[in-house]
């Protein structure tokens, strides 16, 4: 393989390379790439939420199939736009009334079913090691989380328990994070060394 | 006579022509006729049908099972009312065992509440063509019939299941446990909030990284050192942000008994002018109006990672002595509190996301763990209704370690030591959750 | 305590380098590291293997934008390509608008790469696999599509009508489908199971960067997931299972970096383990 012909593939390489310039210091190569990436993903979304949403969703049952009742959350929606005229900005929240009633009312019920689902999931099937720490985690981690009481005697030992699982989870999960990024500094790595440079197949 | 007999050979030779052409054409395409007739020879009364529980009405449950040597094949499912028929899907796969008849958007009245419906249940090889659809619906095709063809392929028939009427339910009973709990938690709630009102003192306890507050503010005053205080980049309606800004109070009520300097580098405008107002009024509480400052809380900017880098500037320059960092943080909280350690402050962090709190206790010396954050700003504010709630979730987690602990007694005796009588209990319970 | 004071005051654009060096030298000399199937990543591919029969179909999630794409694109590949030697119907979706990118571009990579080396069993966008059009919504969107599918997105993200798609054949609601696998790096992950599988018991299996891929274990471990491919890692282990038994040989995007991956890692962990010894000292040092 050799060095890549084509322009993407060069841009792309190259606003890589002015975004990594920043871990020697801040340079305007890095400023420009950053700006690049904040004003294209505006522009990306708001064209997507053009055809997507004001033209699927509004402009199509309005103008071809006549239908009128999507009139109503339309204008909740420009309801919305109220925010900017001081004088009727209290209308804005109308809509956002709708938007947190029925969220909430949706998420309640489903939220205290991923519960029991979580609590059902910690219930020991068969008696091992790993079920009877699980277990344990869970209780000692929720009684850490009490505030109604005071941190002594058996609870506070209790919670002592609970703390350290509390460690153990983030030290875990600290250590996937580094995965992470490292797998992340490899994908460009790959893309650098194989897309572009071809040094690498 | 000669004539006739020509007349019979022309005939014959015609005939032999025609179904010699029949053959041809059956050979031609890729059809075994006898492909379903083989594996089963007659479907029977294949589907089951019912009423789709603890629903609004308006829709039939349509389940079927099949040998696996089927389950490539489609299924076409037609719904008889009266004289009227209807397909009511094509081209299933017959391995996903189940479709609901339902009312949709396009057609609301699609399936009558009380009205008897029977189903027939049509299985090919292949996609039915949309000649044999409309075949299907029309009214001379005989429901009894086992099998039809096309040029394609053999479809067959299953007998009439039915007939099924579709009711609307009042409850949906698979949620009852969701109902009683938001209903316990309710009560609990309300019950906390009554006793809070009459007076009685709902206990919480000390959040040990509070009492690190005076100790940093003090610190920082004797070096002559600046506080800084992080609200991360959350929004004035996001929750660790209010209590962030709770906790705002209290260190900028410390800030001015000790006569020293609190910096609040913001990222959203409605929260810094709350900000403004919150430092103002600590400081105004603690008969020190005239240290306050407008211009040390102060706007940033609203790019994550622009603010982060604004604000590690800025205390690389002033070097506080103390460096709160509470409220919502994502990817820059690892960027903050590292440039925080580096200078030697002192570091207390406070935050929800779970994702950022490793961080934190990496690199600062109190974190407020998740819920911790929320608690500590209820402790400095004492209201009544956050009292309420804290107390009225304590007493739900004491509810689900109960019910956990049951889950381990019984899942020991049950599935564990094969006990029957509490396998059926441990079965029930997983049952109820 | 010379050496302390140097690795106290070092700075950090010497690790920075040190860092691109451990990386980018294991992709100029592979060492190939052994790797080892884990359990869950084993459970997924079990599952799209025996379980869905042929022509069955497949939903995949695609919930991610650039930013987490070095980790979430070679599993999407990898089940496609899982898909395809299964002869299974393949269905993107995404909740993100960015996704959109991601999806055309997975289906464009897998549809050229698999006919050029599959000539046999050609493969074709609408009839094996496509990307259903991004609608805004999120949980709306779920729970829309447990009532009807084609009637949430109406077309698939090229314009194309669902109805006219040979690939939606038989396709209403989640029970249609015979299994899902979601790919994010966010908390998009717990709407898809709060809804297609805790609402409308949709059979799913989890993909995640590693950054979440502990917190999502708890899901595995309540059976409300599957399976779990965690972050390149998980993806490289995918890679691994298709080439051991289909044969793939295709560019495997995870796999040659786990050699990278692998190297990193002992740089960090000597680094840890420097770094607390220095602190140490130094507290010992100036505690006397």
């Amino acid at each position: 393989m050799a060095i890549s012909t084509s322009i993407w593939i060069w841009i792309s390489a190259l606003l890589t390379l002015a975004i990594y310039s920043f871990l020697y210091k801040d340079n305007p190569f890095y400023k420009f790439a950053e700006y690049l990436l904040v004003g294209i993903s505006i522009g990306y979304g708001i064209s997507v939420y053009w055809h997507n949403t004001i033209i699927t969703k509004v402009y199509n049952p309005l103008v071809h199939d006549k239908d009128f009742l999507v009139i109503i959350p339309l204008l909740l929606g420009l309801l919305m736009f109220s925010r900017f005229f001081k004088n009727y900005s209290h209308l804005s929240r109308i809509p956002i009334a709708f938007i947190v009633g029925a969220g909430t009312g949706l998420s309640i019920p489903s939220s205290f079913e991923f519960l029991f689902k979580q609590v059902q999931g910690t219930m020991p099937t068969a008696f091992t090691i790993g079920n009877l720490i699980i277990i344990i985690g869970v209780i000692t981690t929720l009684i850490y989380f009490f505030f109604s009481m005071e941190h002594k005697g058996f609870i506070g030992k209790v919670s002592r328990v609970g703390i350290t699982f509390i460690m153990i989870a983030f030290g875990a999960a600290f250590g996937y994070t580094i995965m992470a990024r490292i797998s992340l500094f490899i994908g460009r790595i790959q893309f650098l060394l194989s897309d572009w440079l071809g040094i690498i197949k | 006579m000669k004539k006739n007999l020509v007349l019979l050979l022309l005939s014959l030779t015609l005939l032999f022509s025609f179904s010699f052409a029949q053959e041809q054409a059956s050979g031609g395409t890729d059809l075994n006729p006898n492909a379903i007739s083989s594996e089963t020879e007659r479907l029977g009364s294949m589907l089951q049908l019912s009423d789709i529980p603890n629903d609004g009405g308006g829709g039939i449950e349509i389940n079927w099972t099949l040998n696996d040597s089927l389950s490539n094949y489609f299924i076409t499912i037609i719904r008889r009312e009266g004289n009227i028929k209807k397909i009511v899907a094509s081209d299933l796969l017959a391995s996903s065992g189940q479709v609901r008849d339902v009312n949709s958007d396009e057609n609301k009245s699609n399936v009558k509440d009380g009205t008897e419906y029977f189903y027939t249940a049509v299985l090919s090889e292949y996609a039915v063509s949309q000649e044999i659809l409309d075949y299907l619906v029309c009214d001379s095709l005989d429901m009894e019939a086992m099998t039809i063809a096309d040029a394609n392929q053999v479809y067959l028939i299953s007998d009439e299941s039915g007939p099924v009427k579709s009711k609307a339910s009042w409850f949906n009973l698979e949620r009852l446990t969701v109902l009683i709990s938001a209903i316990i938690i309710t009560f609990l709630f309300l019950l906390y909030l009554q006793l809070a009102r009459k007076g009685k003192e709902l206990y919480i306890r000390k959040i040990s990284g509070l009492d690190a507050v005076e100790e940093a503010v003090g610190r920082s005053t004797e070096m002559g050192k600046p506080i800084m205080y992080i609200l991360g980049i959350g929004y004035v309606t996001d929750i660790p942000t209010i209590a962030g800004l709770t906790i705002l109070g209290r260190v900028s009520k410390k800030v001015a008994e000790y006569e020293t300097k609190i910096l609040v580098p913001s990222y959203d405008p409605v929260v810094m002018t709350t900000a403004q107002e919150v430092v103002k009024e600590a400081f105004t509480e603690a008969g020190r109006p005239d240290l306050y400052n407008k211009n040390d809380i102060m706007y940033i900017t609203q790019d994550q990672f622009g603010y982060a880098a604004g604000v590690d500037g800025m205390m690389l320059r002033e070097k506080p002595g103390a460096v709160f960092l509470q409220g919502l943080f994502f990817a820059e909280s690892l960027i903050l509190a590292e440039t925080g350690h580096s200078i030697g402050a002192i570091q207390i962090a406070g935050t929800t996301e779970t994702a950022q709190l490793p961080f934190f206790v990496a690199a600062c010396d109190y974190t407020l763990i998740g819920e911790e954050m929320m608690a500590a700003s209820v402790y400095l504010q004492k209201d009544p209704l956050m009292l309420s709630s804290i107390a009225a979730e304590d007493v739900m987690k004491v509810i689900i370690i109960i019910i956990l602990l049951i889950g381990l007694i019984l899942g020991i005796l049950g599935p564990g030591m094969h006990i029957e009588f509490f396998d059926k209990l441990f079965n029930l319970l997983i049952e109820i959750l | 305590m010379k050496f302390v004071n140097f690795i106290n005051n070092i700075d950090k654009r010497w690790i920075y380098l040190l860092v691109a060096l451990v990386v980018i030298i294991p992709f100029v000399f592979p060492v190939g590291c052994p790797m080892r199937i884990t359990p869950p990543v084993q459970s997924m591919y079990n599952y799209i293997e025996d379980s869905i029969p042929e022509n069955g179909v497949l939903l995949v999630g695609i919930d991610y934008d650039p930013s987490t794409m070095a980790e979430l694109h070679p599993m999407a590949k990898a089940l496609t390509y899982h898909a395809f030697y299964n002869n299974l119907r393949v269905l993107f979706v995404t909740m993100y608008p960015q996704g959109s990118g991601m999806g055309q571009d997975i289906i464009d990579k897998t549809l050229t790469q698999w006919n050029s080396a599959n000539p046999e069993n050609q493969k074709e966008l609408g009839r094996d696999i496509t990307l259903l059009a991004y609608v805004p919504g999120v949980s709306a969107v779920m729970l829309k599509m447990g009532e009807n599918i084609p009637a949430t997105f109406n077309e698939d993200a090229y314009g194309n009508k669902l109805e006219n798609l040979p690939v939606m054949d038989g396709i209403k609601t989640y029970n249609n489908l015979n299994y899902m696998v979601e790919l994010a790096g966010s908390s998009v992950v717990l709407s898809w199971l709060m809804y297609a599988n805790g609402r409308y018991k949709m059979k799913m299996g989890i993909g995640t960067t590693a950054v979440s891929a502990a917190e999502y274990y708890s899901y595995l471990q309540s059976g409300q997931s599957n399976g779990l491919l965690g972050g390149l890692k998980g993806a490289a282990e995918y890679e691994k299972l298709i080439t051991e038994n289909h044969g793939y040989a295709g560019r495997k995007d995870a796999s040659v970096g786990m050699d990278a991956q692998s190297s990193a890692h002992i740089f960090f962990i000597l680094l840890i383990v420097l770094g607390n010894i220095v602190f140490f000292i130094k507290k010992y040092k100036e505690g006397k």
